[in-house]
């Protein structure tokens, strides 16, 4: 069942089309990662899914209604620009975004008080915001997302600036809340984390879906056309190497791209007269390799993706 | 919109800012100032009449010190007997405040004597001894021409003028010096409450982009909720702030005059016999009266601030949306700034004249009638007509700077890191 539906999607800001003909569905209980470089329409898409801009054509629907203030409430959105009230008192603040979600006051409380003790951070509930740490802040910042309880979950580029523990709690929120039900979508550009999480994904560039649907498939369609290659000496041979692409290369490791139906024994055959192969590895492509060689290399911004 | 969420973002802000610490010494701390202003105002009048100037009449005519001394003895002596050097070192080492030498030609061809003075005491007490002089000389010369009492009756006649002035409820005592005045500090006081208010606002819109929380509250209100979230917010954060100042007020202007009777009761009993009058005649509690305020014009102070701020603050918010920090504001301030220092520097010829052509034009203009409307209608009847029109005018104007901020702030709001040209200003009114 499809809790969120984008349905060709269009968004212009003057000249520039930020989003261009978008369409996926969300479904119920699983993790949806938005994945695609900076400035490639993710934030633009994720913020008219939360009625904070609308599309100038298209349509959205969250559980079936058209994204409205209604729809507001069923969803709980971290953005990527985080930020709190910072003069103002920890609870009286969750108590005013919960209930500015429309949750009443009761519920409200009975509620934060709960994440509160979840996060061990009850103590701090009479502090400002100001005197709190950073990672203290980003906790109270997921307690503020979550805490109207509902269906769904939308984290823009959630960890990035989250020091290592909170990036670690995150997951586990995030892997605790599919397993209750909810719906998670979350926009990066890291790739890596999207393959540990994600179970379907979009691909965006330049305003536009290049790939949807499911992780797993989309991995084993692309088949075990990549070398994972461990080796100690000169690596130089890697240069000679025609018809294919090397992603992550380092002193003695390479992710190699085979393209063109290269053989990969002769690949292998090389590395050995050069180096001395520790591992031989064949899988399926990384996520980052996909992106690539469905967009062109030509067409994306190469700084951007790590 | 959702009145329940406004009702939110409204209470949040009053809130906060009602707890603050500012506001409560800004609240405490204004009426102690007033009540300290006028303290010193009555100390000052009291105790200007307590210091009284001794001089000394060298008098070469014998009859002018008498007449003088008749006028007012305590100032007043003779030191006929003293020579002129002795009095010249006198008053050098300040035991004599001044000297006169009066000669016959002074009665005789009109010729001004000279005060020899230490220096002190200003233009009202050189005045006052130069007006003790001419009644000194006329009546000696009256009386030497043997001017019937008729004629002399004449000279002693003083016209004054009563004004009084006439309204519905009839007659009342004219007090049109205090009203000007009050006239003039209300219009000062919505000045400085549309540019406080207003850009308290400005900041706390600000904060909220600044601190990345706006986006937070976009995926749960709309901006039009929450901008009049804040706005009336702010707006009650003022109101309780005037309502405490007029009950204030009010209360002090009820206890005034009984108390400035008993603080001057208290002075004059410490005050040698001759100057206890000279004081009752300087100073009247009973003057004090005067400082109760028609309920009425209270009122129209609350409503001409609202207006008044309601479309000011809407320009506030709008700039607080536009630009990523304070100083940058600084360029849009001029559409705000304008037209509020126009109505305050004409708020004087308001004073002046508050019925002149340009006093009824400012005080209907909407962006300037806040401040000049009020002001005139504190020192003067204004046609019913005139105030309808000038509310009618605000209002309207408040919708159409509403339509257009609004239009501003939703766009803004969301801008980060850029700074924001008029051209954009306009390109985000167009997309609107």
């Amino acid at each position: 069942m499809a809790v969120i539906e984008v349905k060709d999607i269009r968004k212009s800001f003057g000249k520039t089309k930020a989003v261009n003909g978008v369409s996926f569905d969300v479904t119920k209980g699983r993790i949806f990662g938005l994945l695609g470089p900076n400035g490639a329409g993710k934030t633009t898409t994720i913020r008219m899914i939360n009625y904070i801009l609308t599309p100038d054509t298209g349509e959205i629907t969250i559980n079936g209604l058209i994204a409205s203030p209604e729809t507001q409430r069923m969803i709980g959105y971290m953005p990527e620009e985080r930020g709190l009230y910072k003069k103002m008192k920890v609870f009286d603040q969750l108590m005013y975004l919960t209930q500015l979600k429309g949750m009443n006051a009761d519920e409200a409380k009975k509620s934060i008080e709960y994440w509160l003790e979840r996060f061990e951070a009850l103590d701090w509930k009479k502090r400002e915001i100001s005197e709190l740490s950073k990672g203290q802040s980003q906790k109270i910042q997921f307690i503020a997302t979550i805490a109207h309880d509902p269906d769904i979950y939308i984290f823009d580029e959630p960890f990035s600036g989250l020091d290592p523990i909170n990036s670690e709690t995150l997951k586990e929120i995030i892997i605790e809340l599919r397993e209750k039900g909810k719906t998670i979508l979350f926009s990066t550009h890291r790739m890596e984390q999207v393959e540990q999480m994600c179970d379907d994904i979009c691909l965006f560039n330049q305003g536009e879906a290049v790939l949807t649907g499911k992780l797993r498939e989309i991995k084993s369609s692309f088949g075990e056309n990549t070398i994972n290659l461990e080796f100690e000496g000169d690596s130089s041979f890697l240069d000679k190497l025609e018809g294919v692409r090397i992603n992550n290369r380092s002193t003695n490791f390479a992710e190699i791209r085979v393209l063109n139906d290269q053989s990969m024994q002769e690949i292998l055959k090389l590395a050995m007269e050069h180096a001395e192969i520790h591992k031989f590895e064949r899988i399926e492509p990384s996520l980052n390799e996909i992106f690539i060689s469905t967009v062109g290399d030509d067409n994306i911004k190469k700084a951007e993706i790590k | 919109m959702s009145l329940h969420k406004v009702w939110l973002v409204l209470k949040r802000e009053y809130l906060t800012r009602v707890k603050s610490k500012s506001f409560i010494i800004i609240t405490a701390l204004t009426p102690l100032a007033f009540v300290a202003f006028i303290g010193i105002v009555v100390f000052i009048s009291i105790s200007e009449s307590e210091v009284e100037k001794r001089i000394g009449i060298l008098d070469q005519t014998d009859v002018l010190i008498e007449r003088l001394a008749e006028i007012n003895e305590t100032r007043y002596f003779d030191v006929s007997d003293v020579p002129e050097d002795t009095l010249r070192s006198q008053v050098l080492d300040g035991d004599l405040d001044g000297f006169i030498v009066l000669t016959d030609s002074v009665i005789m061809h009109g010729k001004s004597p000279t005060l020899v003075h230490g220096g002190s005491g200003g233009i009202a007490f050189l005045s006052g001894v130069r007006s003790d002089l001419r009644d000194a000389v006329r009546e000696e010369r009256l009386s030497r021409e043997n001017v019937s009492a008729e004629i002399r009756d004449i000279f002693e006649t003083r016209t004054g003028l009563e004004a009084v002035k006439l309204t519905e409820e009839g007659e009342s005592e004219d007090n049109t010096l205090f009203a000007s005045a009050l006239g003039f500090i209300l219009g000062l006081m919505i000045f400085f409450g549309i540019f406080f208010y207003g850009a308290l606002l400005m900041r706390s819109v600000i904060e909220e982009k600044t601190n990345r929380v706006i986006e937070v509250i976009a995926s749960s209100v709309k901006p039009i909720e929450l901008m009049f979230g804040k706005l009336f917010g702010v707006l009650s954060m003022a109101l309780t702030q005037f309502g405490i100042w007029i009950v204030f007020y009010i209360g002090i202007s009820i206890a005034a005059a009984p108390i400035a009777g008993m603080i001057m009761e208290a002075q004059m009993s410490n005050l040698p016999e001759g100057a206890t009058e000279a004081a009752a005649a300087s100073f009247d509690p009973s003057t004090l009266d005067n400082m109760v305020i028609d309920p009425s014009i209270f009122a129209y102070f609350i409503l001409f601030f609202f207006l008044g701020f309601m479309i000011y603050s809407a320009l506030f918010a709008a700039i607080g949306a536009a630009v990523e920090n304070e100083q940058d504001s600084q360029q849009f301030m001029p559409i705000v700034g304008l037209p509020i220092f126009v109505a305050y520097f004409l708020n004087t010829k308001v004073m002046q004249a508050p019925d002149s052509g340009l006093s009824t034009f400012i005080s209907i203009f909407p962006l300037t009638s806040p401040i000049n409307m009020i002001s005139r209608i504190a020192s003067t009847s204004v046609p019913a007509w005139q105030i309808i029109t000038s509310i009618l005018l605000m209002i309207l104007t408040f919708f159409g700077i509403m339509w257009l901020a609004a239009k501003i702030y939703r766009v803004g709001i969301l801008m980060y890191g850029k700074k924001a040209t008029f051209k954009d200003l306009a390109k985000w009114i167009r997309q609107g």
